[in-house]
């Protein structure tokens, strides 16, 4: 039996191959899609190599003190090693990016058909945005991490700018990795920390193997390890587009579908996630950062929910649910953390994994129906769709699997996590009040997620269409992987009942951590799923919001008009400006930023570069004058001497040994 | 292997021959190129052979190996006497700290020639000054004494006086003679700092070695605190630091490309190589005494160069700017008196040396087949020129610390060490990141992308020439090479820091 797991870092090898070829082979050698063929060999490599060490893990095997590592940087007395790291939260990781990857790439040879010669640049691009997105979730240390972390950005800021020849396109790439990085600098400093106090950024270390926490050894005070998690926390903000930073997102929707379905369900965002996964070891010893990590979560789950309901892009509604969803994987995190130190249970950390991975899948497939829909009428605006049911039936019953889904009703997958999310936020609520109003906040996003997600999914294929498209179904490589993604998501949210359970599997990652198992059984968890009335709190709320948007978006005469007038009709205004949010960005960044810029430029031309230039002018009219003391008077000239003599002494004697020195 | 050969003095001498051969070709100029590029090229190789033997016998007992007994060790040492009544003596060597620079001007002067390609006025006087140019830069980063270091460091100033003010642009008489004095100015300072250093030390010796040995029992502290701020001061102004920079920005903008490139890729080097090898090692405790004044200055740079730059209309001007923000960095490093820091500090000047390279050759393409550098004019060249494009891109990334890449260790290491030193201070320099990303994508975005430019005539824009697309090219190349394999250079950087930290305060 070959022990697969050991081979984990050829996972991101085969995508990285798949760009060099594409990249560099003679274009008439590329074959089918301009080199789409070399993508989807890369991404089937990755996928099955990641289901075999997936398959090792399920099996008990961890790859994570004992791998071979290799030596990037020595420098003074820290030696910088790189290896890799497989546990169960990288099985999850894996299983997402290896599925959505390899759909997405398929589904490309579809979609980005008429591309023509761009089609090389593409793949190549997607190929290595997959790699290294691989290369993030198997990394053993921050560093590596981090270093993968900048280049999922980089992969992310080329593809979102893919048509770099649209304005809108170039300004939402650079955008996009701009306020990343803005996340980045913080994830950055809270490294540096860690590394000052501790001298290496290995997990293996940090997290302590069976030697206590790195507070407890006294290798860092606590308030240093509070902010080196809340900074690293900032990273994740950047990357997994939460409040204040989540703006990024809905306007990277520029670049093509197929990669916003990426980045929304596999790649980029995702990675803040993991990295609040991961630091948990470090988070559980911060009550302050996690009670941060909780509340920014549940913020964000709402104000993006208020901000898809107003939006017209189908996309636009798609990239705000992807923020509110990420709010809620935070949130639970948030909650998980307390749950682990007071409870010592890990189902607010096992909550928010599950739901990653059925966000995963939903996700992609709601973007790639969403992708199908614009392929066929060439536009994103909902205002001018409708009425697609009969022309693309495949379409539009995925798209409302997806839909179903997210909403949270059972028992699609949506409804599992969501639940378990929202169940260990009330749990915290023992420990501190917050997490109460965190819940309600959670519980109200609920309703909002499925009325905005049936108003588009109402406005896109319901009613009498609203323009003149000719449309029709799209090809079936593209309609196959609506159809893969839609029966996972009917299907995954079961992996809370299959062999060890989910819970349990992922547990497993943190058993360092004072966690008892849940030791729950597979029955048990249904018997409390079902008999907790909050359970049926937020269904209600959920069928509410169909309800609802079934009354405004389908029903005939419902006046819709009554949004725009008086209060309502400034709220929606409001909301339309996402609340003015982007705009401030926009202030910010140019009036205060770009102000400081001009007025540094301006004062160093005229007051720096103006003292060199009077300096200059002052010498040359010195000569002038100077010259006149070149008279050929000798005494004159030794009257100077002995000034100057006289004057130098004064300063030598006196001067110097006033200023102390 | 160059077991009695003087091999440093053979480099130095080959680029002299050929600017003498250049110089004296006559009618046949249009040979002045193919001389340069051979005689460059075969100091390029001589000095990678050097870097080879370098790696293989790294020190103990081969010919050539010099022991500094507490003062750097150098490999290939040579010492011939010059003028014996006043100690000055033509001593070379290589160690961890130079061997870097040395190999980089031997490349980016062969570089820069290759690029030069298609120079049409006056080219033996074009080639013959780039030589004189790389022996100059040759000499410093060998030297070992005083006094020849002094001459090498003048001697550079006059190639690049006639580059910008002979082939410039506008506005070059000005810059010029702006770059000229200014950086004269500086170099009298550090005359000052030298002679002082020789007369305090009494050794009648303009040694390098011999003037520490003195200084470590002859240099009170209130006397290195003033020689050691006259010799920052004549460094500093090289590397460029704010307040005294703003010869950089109209010197680089009037220079031809292949000027501007050698003057940030090689003489803002010295500037930092001249701290570290000179200021700090012998003159410790005026280091210390002045240790925030370099932080301060370092942070300033840092942050003003990067915020300068987001106001730039000029590309290749922003480019500049860009520079004053990255040596920065080599400063910070120096100020924090860390290993950590201080080696960083001499990686970046080498990654930057190879990145600000392939900024300033991309500003040349932009120029030449443009006609203009203005960002406002410009806009959607993609189309017209991907590889131009692409390669942009990837130098604008290197430069703005992306990991993968050269900048990123030099970079993430000095912040560490600053965070080790100050603490919380460290968000100060640490906003640059943000910034720097802000200006490059944003020219990026206004000069490669969107539609395409109808300010500037853009029916004979073509892509890039090979002479052109070869150097850089094969500087991204290096750049990947190193950001991905930074310790193949770092593990001769590490030991050299360590010398001089252990110089500081008795070790």
């Amino acid at each position: 039996m070959i022990d697969w797991i050991a081979y984990a870092w050829l996972i991101p090898v085969f995508p990285f191959l798949a760009f060099v070829l594409i990249g560099l082979l003679p274009k008439r050698t590329l074959g089918w899609e301009d080199g789409g063929g070399y993508a989807v060999a890369g991404a089937a490599g990755a996928l099955v190599l990641s289901m075999l060490v997936i398959w090792d893990v399920l099996n008990g095997q961890t790859l994570t003190h004992d791998a071979p590592r290799s030596t990037w940087l020595i420098i003074g007395d820290f030696r910088i090693e790189f290896g890799i790291w497989v546990d169960q939260l990288t099985a999850v990781m894996l299983v997402v990016i290896s599925v959505v990857g390899t759909l997405v790439v398929i589904y490309s040879g579809g979609y980005m058909h008429e591309e023509g010669v761009g089609r090389r640049r593409y793949y190549a691009e997607i190929m290595l945005f997959i790699s290294v997105m691989y290369g993030l979730v198997i990394a053993d240390n921050y560093l590596q991490m981090f270093i993968f972390w900048e280049l999922v950005g980089l992969c992310s800021y080329l593809l979102i700018g893919f048509w770099y020849e649209k304005p809108s396109a170039a300004s939402a790439a650079k955008r996009a990795f701009i306020v990343t990085r803005v996340g980045d600098i913080m994830l950055m400093a809270g490294l540096i920390i860690l590394f000052k106090y501790v001298g290496t950024l290995d997990f293996a270390v940090l997290f302590g193997q069976g030697a206590g926490s790195i507070v407890s050894r006294g290798e860092i005070p606590q308030d240093m390890l509070t902010l080196a998690t809340a900074l690293i926390f900032g990273g994740a903000i950047g990357k997994s587009a939460q409040f204040p930073l989540h703006e990024w997102l809905p306007d990277a929707m520029e670049g093509p579908t197929t990669v916003s379905a990426l980045i929304h369900a596999a790649t980029m965002v995702k990675a803040g996630v993991y990295l609040t996964a991961r630091t948990y070891p470090l988070l559980v010893q911060t009550p302050e950062s996690l009670l941060f990590v909780a509340i920014i979560g549940g913020v964000t789950a709402l104000i993006a929910a208020t901000c898809a309901l107003a939006a017209n892009d189908i996309k636009r509604v798609l990239a705000y649910s992807t923020v509110s969803q990420l709010g809620y994987m935070i949130l639970a995190l948030g909650a998980g953390g307390y749950l682990v130190i007071h409870a010592h249970e890990a189902g607010g950390y096992a909550a928010a994994m599950f739901h990653l991975m059925n966000h995963g899948f939903f996700k992609a497939l709601l973007f790639l129906c969403a992708g199908s829909v614009i392929h066929s009428v060439g536009t994103n605006d909902m205002r001018s769709m409708g009425g697609l049911r009969g022309k693309m039936p495949i379409t539009s019953i995925t798209m409302l699997i997806g839909s179903v889904a997210i909403a949270g009703i059972p028992p699609l997958s949506g409804f599992w996590s969501k639940d378990e999310v929202l169940a260990a936020v009330y749990e915290g609520g023992e420990f501190d009040p917050v997490f109460f109003a965190l819940w309600a906040m959670g519980v109200a996003t609920a309703f909002l997620t499925a009325f905005y997600m049936f108003r588009m999914w109402f406005m896109t294929f319901a009613g009498a269409p609203r323009s003149e498209v000719h449309a029709h179904e799209s090809p079936k490589i593209m309609t196959v992987p609506l159809m893969i993604l839609a029966g996972l998501a009917l299907v995954s949210g079961f992996a809370l009942f299959v062999g060890e359970g989910f819970m349990g599997f992922i547990e497993r990652s943190i058993e360092d951590l004072p966690v008892t198992p849940l030791h729950e059984s597979l029955t048990d968890i249904a018997v409390r799923i079902f008999t907790d009335p909050l359970t049926y709190v937020s269904l209600v709320l959920a069928v509410a919001g169909i309800l609802l948007a079934y009354r405004v978006y389908y029903l005939p005469g419902f006046d819709r008009s009554v949004f725009a007038v008086g209060v309502r009709g400034k709220l929606q205004r409001a909301l339309e400006n996402r609340w003015y949010i982007s705009q401030f960005y926009d202030d910010f960044a140019v009036k205060v930023w770009y102000g400081f810029a001009l007025v540094a430029d301006w004062f160093d031309i005229y007051v720096i570069d103006g003292i060199v230039n009077g300096f200059a002018y002052l010498g040359a009219n010195m000569g002038a004058t100077i010259r006149k003391a070149q008279s050929g008077n000798v005494q004159r000239y030794a009257s100077l001497i002995i000034l100057g003599i006289v004057v130098l002494l004064v300063f030598i004697l006196y001067v110097l040994p006033w200023g102390g020195w | 292997m160059f077991e009695g050969v003087p091999i440093i003095s053979i480099i130095i001498l080959l680029p002299l021959i050929g600017a003498i051969m250049s110089f004296s070709l006559g009618r046949h100029d249009k040979y002045a190129k193919w001389v340069a590029l051979g005689f460059s090229t075969a100091a390029l190789v001589l000095s990678l052979l050097v870097v080879v033997a370098f790696m293989v016998e790294p020190n103990t007992g081969s010919e050539g190996y010099h022991e500094g007994n507490g003062f750097f060790d150098f490999q290939f040492y040579e010492e011939y006497s010059w003028i014996e009544s006043l100690g000055i003596r033509y001593i070379v060597g290589l160690d961890g700290l130079s061997i870097a620079l040395f190999v980089l001007t031997t490349l980016l002067s062969t570089i820069s020639i290759l690029f030069s390609w298609d120079t049409k006025l006056r080219p033996k006087e074009y080639f013959g000054l780039m030589l004189v140019l790389e022996v100059g830069v040759l000499g410093v980063f060998t030297t070992l004494d005083y006094f020849v270091f002094y001459v090498f460091w003048e001697i550079v100033l006059i190639p690049m006086y006639f580059l910008i003010g002979v082939w410039g642009g506008p506005n070059k008489d000005y810059a010029a003679i702006k770059f000229f004095i200014y950086t004269h100015i500086a170099s009298l300072a550090l005359l000052i700092a030298i002679m002082a250093m020789y007369f305090e030390a009494g050794a009648n010796s303009f040694g390098m070695e011999d003037i520490w040995r003195a200084g470590q029992s002859e240099f009170a502290r209130t006397f290195q605190i003033a020689v050691f701020a006259a010799a920052f001061f004549g460094f500093g102004v090289k590397l460029p630091m704010v307040p005294f920079h703003t010869w950089l920005p109209d010197a680089h903008v009037e220079a031809p490309t292949a000027g501007s490139v050698l003057l940030a890729g090689l003489l803002l080097k010295m500037g930092g190589y001249g701290i570290i090898r000179v200021a700090m090692p012998t003159l410790p405790e005026g280091a210390e005494a002045l240790q925030l004044v370099m932080a301060a200055i370092a942070i300033a740079s840092i942050l003003y160069g990067a915020l300068v730059c987001l106001a730039q209309r000029d590309l290749k001007k922003m480019v500049a700017f860009s520079s004053i923000s990255h040596m920065g960095f080599v400063l910070l490093g120096y100020a924090t008196f860390t290993q950590v820091g201080v080696a960083a500090g001499v990686f970046q000047m080498f990654a930057h040396g190879l990145v600000t390279a392939v900024l300033f050759m991309m500003c040349g393409v932009v120029q030449h087949h443009c006609g203009t550098r203005i960002i406002q004019d410009l806009g959607g060249l993609s189309k017209k020129m991907p590889a131009a494009s692409t390669m942009m891109t990837i130098g604008f990334l290197a430069s703005l610390g992306l990991p993968g890449l050269v900048s990123f260790a030099a970079e993430f290491m000095v912040l560490a060490s600053m965070f080790d030193t100050w603490a919380l201070w460290l968000f100060l320099p640490i906003i640059s990141v943000a910034i720097t990303a802000a200006y490059y994508l944003w020219a990026l975005q206004r000069s490669m992308f969107g539609p395409l430019t109808t300010k500037i005539d853009t029916s004979h824009v073509h892509d890039m020439n090979w002479y052109e697309s070869v150097p850089v090219g094969l500087l991204l190349a290096l750049i990947a090479l190193f950001g991905v394999f930074p310790l193949v250079v770092f593990q001769y950087i590490d030991p050299a820091v360590r010398i001089v930290l252990d110089l500081f305060g008795g070790g």
